[in-house]
């Protein structure tokens, strides 16, 4: 239990102590900085196998009259996600030994990395609904740093705009969200998200899930991104240095589609169903934008970028069909985009860091020439991408589209069958364009300029995803193992209740809202019986 | 509220334990076929950078592995009797779809699994002297290990997600091995136009499997069978139907028949081994293989009959017809290629419910002998000759005599001149198509039947061409000839001292380097056994693997065998007048340029879609930058605004507004004081 504690401690305080430290008269050596970063980065990964094998919980009372708590628990679908962010946390912090980025200090750097760890692991970690918007909150500002101040030394304006824009974008989807915790808390009576996911939306009128639902989804969405929300992602992504992309694709996003299922898919059943038609147009018109975009984008990186948005597209329907099946799919995508995102961004951000621009329009010198095993790793990714069946990101897509033709009973299965059809047509126009970069990046008969190949640290971090990319794809039990029983018991929740006008439970939305939380707080039992 | 209690905790479900388990530690054959493979390729590309002799190894030991594998199922199903399963890396826990992934060994996969095997060892033999002098080797070797996975995962597949990913992962290897010259601008746009085809094939393709999969609840295809024929699905005969179309669709694109046809003759940019084993043995006939492997889902549906009957139809024609006027040999045997798939594919528009699907196995089963036999053949000689076009191999056979027995067998099995293979399996194609006209009298029976006494003479009449150019003789060569021949009846008087000259022979520089180029024994054993198997391949038709109706109309076969002939004879008659004894070169040359680009497809292509599609996604990239992000934009310009607005209004200065406030707050201080 204390070690779980630790999980959360040790990036936090040594993320503060390394930005506080800057500050000191003398300031740290660079080495020393990411000496430290390094050590609590491992010790967190370290400490996160532990909470995911040993499965503690911590659960303290925090505000006893507004019923929150401190309470931390791993279960299927937050172990994955755990283990991802730490990892990858190991990844960017040792990577920033090539190349770290001008604009700050060092500390400031590394401890920026540590605090967006820290909010991550703590939104996947946390079973409390307010602690999650704060966790979620976390690393608004960190990653604003990040973007603001080490992102593309070229440009200050567009770094600038990119930061602001990223900042601005989420802060209004967090206020949103905000507002649907609120919302969902003060209704369901509880802020505790087992809770809120055993009872399955039990209680709750049609109506009320679906506002709330409503309000969460365009919140969460604009962390997803979902389209028509999805503009600030392409200008983050390009414009913050390669640690900080990684960890935006990889890590940032996924609290999105986290949320969406434990916020909205768990406790709100209905109220999914009923805006699920919207979500899933959505979802498909942002799998075929983004398809679409990338066909002509001339960055690399914003092509990359433009890329996380169809494919967290793919996400998003499968959590729209509302089967078992389809959240199955959105949970595997979901890591398998970590994945395969980081792997993009870690390349793709090393080959700008070379050439000093990502411009596709620009002869260099082709890679599988001149630097053959950063080639390799480009094409595995980019096959992952266009959805290679024996890749990661595959069984996720396949899934989604299964899932989005055979939908919910609650579902319009006709609409639903042309979604699939629209998230077929995307993963065409994904082998379009990851092919026209592989054509145009990695083949070739240039030899001028030639960059160098990876080496050293940035070698094992691609190499260690690059693998991980086939294994998933190979062994995909290794995740929807982990995550079946939970998606079961969601499904299962949200089929056995009904919502409050037709079934026989008493309407708890209409009780006054300012009672609900205080009788959730005293109401509750000494939390051993449910959470132990 | 009290609802709620009692209820478990999501977090209380425990986490499985780690999948350590491995899941049969007993391979059966079919495991060790797709697995064998699968580590040459790991291996390969691991051990062998770097180290050519050892990738070579490493890719024929695979090799003859998987072909003792194909053995072994051979021997299994014929002493079992019965279908036997094996599993992979599944069940996979996705909620209500069952997802076992299981492997299948039954005669059809037996069958096919030797026929690549056979064909995958011959390549990897003859790849080892072709790619000699490339740097790239190891990594074309372990891309054709990779290849050779997917296609056996395909064959052995008895999951429909399965045969999805060895699908598509024989279009990505396709990707790579045509590709391989990477530094050449031909090859790159040939690999990509070769991927993204067959892709858009797919999409359908990928819809017509989910259907399947739906209605069954499973994507076993013995349970997918089951469901479809017999249970409650056989009642759905839409459905059937649409799935099966959607199938099509992905079938047409991975076998290039129209209007997907024109990737494959631009795929010949890849070298001549690759071409070998994609364009004859494997993805192109895997479409086949599929229909054969849900044949009784597919035998029910008529609309999706007539369709394949009628797309197998205008392409076997079509592209028999561009074989003929190809000024590139290789490129002739790709459009040959997509004439002969069309034959397997159109055995099974027309094959009886009864019959079952092995007239069109049989038929690939052949192709795939005779057809890698006839590409090795070429890309032999084309190392010899140094070049693939008709004007560089003319007199290829004349020059090269050891070449002449491989490639006549190789065009007169493609011709269907009995007793090779090709004829055999042909007449039964045919024998099928008559056996559906009598069975039902149906429209399919009629197209197929034909198209196919169309094809028959115009495939002799390609294969003529070939030889005539092939065999052509300059009239110095003839002359010259002639002499030789002429001085051997002379017995020539030879002096004393030219009898005890021993000075060494001088090797002329240019045949030495010849000499260099001359094909090791790995090689010509690859060619020779293509050869042998395309000459006594047809006796499989009497093993229990292969159940065909071979009683054929003798009118029939007397008719196609007529028609063949007269079309030869008639390409023979003319060749002797044109250029290089090349029929087609009495043919404008606007004429042959049309040949040469497929008659247009190409524009078609870029008209049709590419131009279209990237178009769309300017017009997205404008609306995102304009219309949506404009939004976004113009709420940071409207703050800025209010802010400069209020400002204005703000005069830096205490205003008497300020004052009343100050008032307001001492007066509610007072009062808070007093009420105090």
């Amino acid at each position: 239990m204390i070690l779980l504690a630790l999980t959360l401690a040790v990036p936090a305080v040594a993320g503060t102590a390394l930005i506080l430290g800057d500050r000191a008269p003398v300031a740290a050596r660079p080495l020393t900085a990411q000496l430290v970063a390094l050590v609590a980065s491992v010790v967190t990964l370290v400490l996160t196998v532990w909470d995911v094998v040993q499965q503690p919980v911590v659960d303290q009372p925090w505000v006893p009259t507004l019923g929150l708590r401190w309470h931390f628990a791993v279960d299927g679908i937050s172990a994955p996600l755990v283990l991802l962010t730490a990892g990858l946390g190991v990844a960017v912090v040792a990577h920033a030994r090539r190349h770290l980025p001008t604009g700050g200090t060092p500390g400031t750097f590394y401890g920026c990395l540590l605090l967006v760890e820290l909010g991550a692991l703590g939104t996947f970690l946390t079973r409390d609904a307010v602690l999650f918007f704060i966790a979620f909150e976390t690393v608004l500002i960190p990653m604003w740093i990040l973007i603001n101040r080490f992102g593309d030394p070229r440009d200050a304006a567009a770094r600038s705009d990119a930061a602001g824009r990223f900042l601005l974008y989420t802060v209004l989807g967090s206020t949103l969200m905000l507002i649907g915790i609120l919302a969902l808390v003060n209704a369901a009576g509880t802020a505790d998200l087992d809770r809120l996911a055993a009872s399955g939306g039990a209680g709750l009128s049609p109506t009320t899930q679906a506002i709330v639902a409503a309000i969460l989804l365009v919140g969460l969405g604009i962390k997803v991104p979902l389209w028509p929300v999805h503009t600030w992602l392409p200008p983050a992504h390009t414009i913050a240095p390669t640690g900080g992309s990684v960890l935006l694709a990889a890590v940032l996003l996924k609290m999105g589609t986290y949320g969406i299922v434990r916020l909205v898919a768990a406790p709100l059943p209905h109220g999914l169903g009923v805006l699920a038609p919207y979500l899933g147009g959505a979802a498909v018109i942002g799998i075929i934008w983004g398809g679409l975009a990338c066909l002509v984008e001339r960055d690399l990186k914003w092509l990359v970028a433009y890329s996380s948005v169809a494919h967290m597209g793919f996400v998003v329907l499968g959590i729209a069909s509302g089967t078992d099946t389809g959240l199955q799919a959105a949970l595997f995508a979901n890591i398998a985009h970590g994945v395969v995102s980081a792997l993009l961004f870690f390349v793709v951000g090393g080959l700008k860091e070379r050439w000093g621009s990502a411009d596709l329009g620009v002869a260099r010198a082709a890679l599988r020439e001149v630097s053959p095993r950063m080639g390799l790793s480009l094409v595995i990714g980019f096959a992952a991408a266009l959805g290679l069946p024996g890749l990661v990101t595959f069984w996720g897509e396949w899934l989604a589209m299964y899932a989005a033709w055979s939908p919910a009973a609650d579902r319009p299965v006709g609409l639903f069958h042309a979604y699939a059809v629209v998230a077929v047509i995307g993963t065409a126009l994904a082998a379009g364009y990851a092919l026209r970069v592989l054509r145009v990046v990695w083949a070739g008969d240039r030899l001028e300029p030639a960059v160098p190949d990876v080496s050293g640290v940035e070698r094992w971090v691609v190499g260690v995803l690059t693998l991980t990319v086939a294994a998933l794809g190979v062994w995909p039990r290794a995740v929807l193992d982990s995550t079946a029983p939970v998606v079961a018991e969601i499904v299962h929740r949200a089929g056995v209740s009904t919502p409050a006008d037709l079934g026989s439970l008493p309407p708890i939305s209409g009780l006054p809202a300012r009672e609900v939380p205080r009788s959730a707080g005293d109401s509750r039992d000494p939390r051993g019986g449910a959470a132990s | 509220m009290t609802s709620l209690t009692g209820v478990p905790a999501l977090a209380t479900l425990a986490l499985p334990p780690l999948p350590l388990h491995w899941p049969h530690l007993h391979l059966s054959p079919a495991q060790l076929l797709v697995l064998t493979p699968a580590v040459a390729c790991l291996l390969g590309l691991w051990w062998g950078r770097g180290h050519r002799r050892l990738a070579a190894t490493v890719a024929v030991l695979g090799g003859f592995v998987t072909l003792g594998a194909s053995a072994w199922q051979v021997v299994q199903v014929v002493t079992d009797h019965v279908e036997a399963t094996s599993g992979t890396v599944g069940p996979l826990p996705v909620g209500a779809l069952r997802l076992p992934l299981n492997l299948l060994s039954d005669h059809l996969s037996a069958l096919v699994a030797v026929a690549v095997a056979v064909v995958g060892l011959a390549v990897q033999g003859f790849t080892t002297w072709y790619l000699a002098a490339d740097p790239r080797y190891p990594q074309f070797a372990a891309g054709v290990s990779l290849f050779l996975a997917g296609m056996l995962l395909v064959v052995q597949t008895g999951d429909l997600v399965l045969l999805l990913i060895g699908w598509e992962l024989m279009g990505w290897c396709s990707w790579l091995l045509i590709g391989h010259d990477s530094r050449r601008a031909e090859a790159r746009r040939a690999a990509y136009k070769a991927f993204l085809v067959t892709r858009i094939g797919d999409l359908a393709f990928v819809i017509g499997l989910i259907i399947l999969a739906v209605g069954a609840g499973t994507t076993s295809i013995p349970a997918v069978l089951r469901h479809w024929t017999s249970g409650a699905g056989a009642t759905q005969g839409a459905l059937a139907t649409a799935a099966m179309i959607c199938l099509l669709s992905g079938i047409a694109g991975k076998s290039a028949q129209f209007p997907f046809q024109d990737w494959l003759p631009d795929a010949m940019e890849g070298p001549t081994p690759a071409s070998a084993l994609i364009h004859a043995a494997t993805m192109v006939a895997a479409g086949t293989y599929v229909i054969a492997r849900l044949f009784p889902i597919f035998v029910q549906s008529g609309p999706a009959r007539l369709v394949l009957a009628a797309v197998a139809a205008l392409t076997m024609v079509g592209s028999a017809i561009l074989a003929f006027g190809q000024s590139d040999l290789k490129r002739m045997l790709a459009w040959s290629t997509v004439s002969q798939v069309a034959i397997m594919l159109s055995a099974l528009a027309v094959a009886p419910a009864a019959a079952g699907p092995d007239t069109g196995v049989l038929h690939l089963v052949s192709h795939a002998m005779f057809k890698a036999l006839l590409f090795l053949g070429i890309g032999w000689l084309s190392v010899l000759a140094g070049g693939t076009t008709a004007a560089a191999l003319t007199g290829g056979v004349q020059h090269f005599r050891e070449l002449r027995s491989p490639l006549a067998v190789g065009f007169l099995a493609l011709t269907g001149v009995p007793p090779f293979f090709g004829f055999v399996s042909k007449e039964l194609v045919i024998g099928s198509a008559e056996h559906g006209i009598v069975g039902g009298g149906n429209t399919a029976g009629w197209l197929v039947l034909g198209a196919l006494l169309v094809t028959v003479p115009l495939t002799a009449a390609y294969c003529m061409r070939a030889w005539m150019v092939l065999t052509h003789r300059t009239p110095e060569e003839w002359i010259e000839e002639r002499q030789v021949e002429r001085e051997s009846h002379h017995p020539q008087d030879v002096g004393l001292v030219e009898m005890f000259d021993t000075r060494t022979f001088v090797p002329d520089p240019e045949e030495e380097a010849m000499e260099e180029r001359h094909i090791d024994t790995p090689a010509w054993l690859s060619v020779s056994v293509l050869k042998w198997l395309t000459v006594v391949g047809g006796l499989v038709i009497l093993t229990p693997f292969v159940t065909v109706d071979w009683h054929v109309n003798p009118w029939l076969v007397g008719c196609s065998l007529l028609l063949m002939a007269g079309a030869a004879f008639g390409v023979r008659a003319v060749s002797p007048q044109a250029v290089e004894s090349d029929a087609m070169r009495r043919a404008g040359a606007r004429v042959r340029s049309a040949f040469d680009r497929g008659w247009g497809a190409d524009t078609a292509y870029l008209a049709l879609v590419a131009r279209p599609v990237l178009g769309l996604a300017r017009w997205v990239v404008a609306l995102d930058r304009d219309v949506i992000d404009a939004y976004v934009r113009g709420s940071a310009a409207a703050t800025k605004v209010a802010g400069a607005l209020g400002e204005q209004t703000h005069r830096r200065r205490p205003s008497t507004n300020l004052v009343w406030v100050l008032v307001g707050v001492l007066g509610v201080a007072a009062v808070g004081v007093r009420l105090w």
